[in-house]
């Protein structure tokens, strides 16, 4: 891994993975962005939860699928004030798409920085954040111009 | 909807304290005072009191403790303190806790589980930064979305907001004449915390920004506050000295598809709005034509477009235009007074409350020098379209 950052550097909060996003985790510190996926009725569905909320399932036997992590930005908003600790602000969250999985919509930094000029609809691909050997968070660029138009 | 309980409970009385940054005593002693306050109101004493309804939310992100009678007051330790001996006690989970409350309350009353139930709400503001954590381990569903850096209800509005302006091409500017519009109403409550400190645009845009595109004045300023209203039934209420206001309807948002914690996409809170719309016309057997007064949720400005969006006071997307030029101005004869009673910008994170408020003030013939002509029917909205609800209120059964 690169740019490895210590918890003690960033002081950013950690996730505690637990027995359901133990897998999520594990591979986001590989760098791999992957999206829960019901077995019964093969949707995705973010975050996990204990029922399928595509087919209701009770029995969904979420796996965790790796995706491309290509998406479209759908909002984005500039946080100039942060109520976590290990944040410098001003950062730019966007609201993104998936290409993989429509209509499921995660959140992430996007790391161009705020002062880069966004429309809706413009895309992006997944990167990730390295917190500490074990934990990498997954954030936003902007994809390259030739692959920005949707 | 011939089945259900339109009409069949009123408002008998009701108490409002000060609402203040900051009270001199605690929330609990400051709701033994107001309750008491709104049952003498309602020519009722404690002993008369046999329901008690609230919703004890403290809605922080931040790492505050929920300690009854402190930072939140439960009907239980209401009625405990009180020294009630009720037959029904009860409370209310989840955002929408006006229409929440209120169809506990009507459903207590029409069932002959309680004859009297007090509803309150119980707002406090805790010493340092409301949605401030310090949190360095965050578990369970936060994880999803903290540690990205995405905490909070700013953030999360801050994003709902900015897909209004981007899909319709409205401005920031545009907000500035529903928060001065709310602020200017706020400014003649006496027991606003606003009280005589209306603001200018200058002053709403120069404004700290806290999460683009939501500033410091796009956010109700969270206080210490207490409200509290006396229902029973039509019956009842018509032998109790003040006027009553019937209980036309109510209707509260159905759960929202599921995302990510407080993730609020437009097109998700606008398809729950008008779902919540249609059901609340059903329930009250009236139409958007009949309200003499709309009062629409604020605590994040952007509410405010979205509500009369969903009601249909103005086009989807049309809100931010139709807001200018004094359109929605209570002093204007022809302004839709939907902020006359200042909304939650204008009195403080009462959530709820203020909506509710005015519109049993203002039906009831109580709103002083406020008080306006021909309010027969108000509807007052809570929270998000997509997380609260609305209840009509009318000075005549239908």
């Amino acid at each position: 891994l690169t740019n490895v950052q210590s918890d003690a550097t960033s002081g950013r909060p950690l996730p505690e993975p637990d027995e359901r996003s133990a897998p999520y985790w594990a591979a986001a510190a590989d760098h791999v962005l992957t999206v829960a996926r019901c077995s019964r009725c093969q949707m995705f569905t973010v975050p996990v939860d204990e029922v399928c909320s595509q087919c209701l399932s009770s029995d969904p036997d979420f796996r965790f699928v790796p995706v491309i992590g290509a998406g479209t930005i759908r909002s984005w908003t500039v946080v100039r004030q942060s109520f976590l600790p290990g944040f410098d602000v001003p950062f730019v969250l966007v609201d993104v798409e998936l290409a993989d999985a429509p209509d499921v919509r995660l959140i992430g930094r996007l790391l161009d920085g705020p002062d880069v000029p966004l429309r809706l609809g413009d895309q992006v691909e997944v990167v990730f954040e390295d917190l500490t050997p074990e934990i990498s968070v997954p954030a936003f660029t902007l994809a390259s111009p030739e692959a920005r138009q949707p | 909807m011939s089945d259900f309980a339109r009409d069949q409970v009123a408002i008998a009385g009701y108490a409002h304290s000060t609402v203040l940054r900051h009270a001199d005593r605690s929330l609990g002693a400051l709701t033994l005072e107001t309750t008491r306050t709104a049952i003498a109101d309602a020519g009722l004493e404690v002993a008369d009191i046999d329901g008690f309804v609230t919703s004890a939310l403290f809605p922080t992100a931040g790492d505050h403790a929920v300690e009854d009678g402190v930072s939140t007051v439960t009907s239980d330790w209401l009625a405990s303190h009180l020294g009630a001996d009720p037959a029904y006690v009860s409370g209310f989970q989840g955002m929408g806790q006006i229409p929440g409350i209120v169809a506990m309350a009507v459903n207590a009353i029409t069932s002959g589980a309680a004859k009297h139930v007090l509803i309150h709400r119980a707002l406090h503001n805790p010493q340092g930064r409301y949605h401030g954590s310090s949190r360095r381990t965050i578990r369970g569903p936060q994880q999803w979305t903290a540690p990205q850096g995405f905490f909070g209800p700013v953030s999360a509005i801050g994003l709902t907001y900015n897909e209004y302006l981007q899909r319709y091409g409205a401005s920031r500017e545009a907000m500035a004449a529903v928060v001065v519009e709310a602020r200017k109403n706020g400014a003649r409550l006496p027991w606003s915390v606003w009280k005589d400190k209306p603001i200018t645009a200058e002053d709403y845009l120069a404004a700290p920004m806290i999460s683009d595109p939501i500033g410091r004045l796009d956010c109700d300023l969270p206080v210490d506050g207490v409200a509290a209203f006396v229902l029973t039934s039509a019956e009842r209420a018509r032998d109790l000295p003040r006027a009553p206001v019937y209980i036309s309807g109510y209707a509260s948002s159905a759960p929202p598809r599921h995302r990510l914690p407080l993730h609020w996409p437009l097109d998700d809170v606008m398809a729950s709005g008008r779902h919540v719309v249609e059901r609340l016309w059903v329930r009250s057997g009236v139409s958007l034509d009949n309200i003499d007064l709309p009062q629409i949720y604020d605590g994040f400005s952007p509410w405010a477009y979205i509500w009369m969006e969903v009601l249909g006071l103005c086009p989807v997307g049309e809100a931010h235009r139709f807001v200018q030029d004094g359109r929605i101005d209570s002093d204007r004869p022809d302004g839709l007074p939907v902020l006359s009673g200042g909304g939650a910008l204008g009195n403080g994170r009462m959530h709820g409350i203020p909506q509710m408020l005015e519109c049993y003030l203002q039906v009831s013939g109580r709103a002083g020098d406020r008080q306006r002509d021909g309010i027969d029917i108000a509807l007052a909205c809570a929270s998000s379209p997509h997380m609260g609800g609305a209840v009509v209120y009318r000075k005549e059964p239908g």
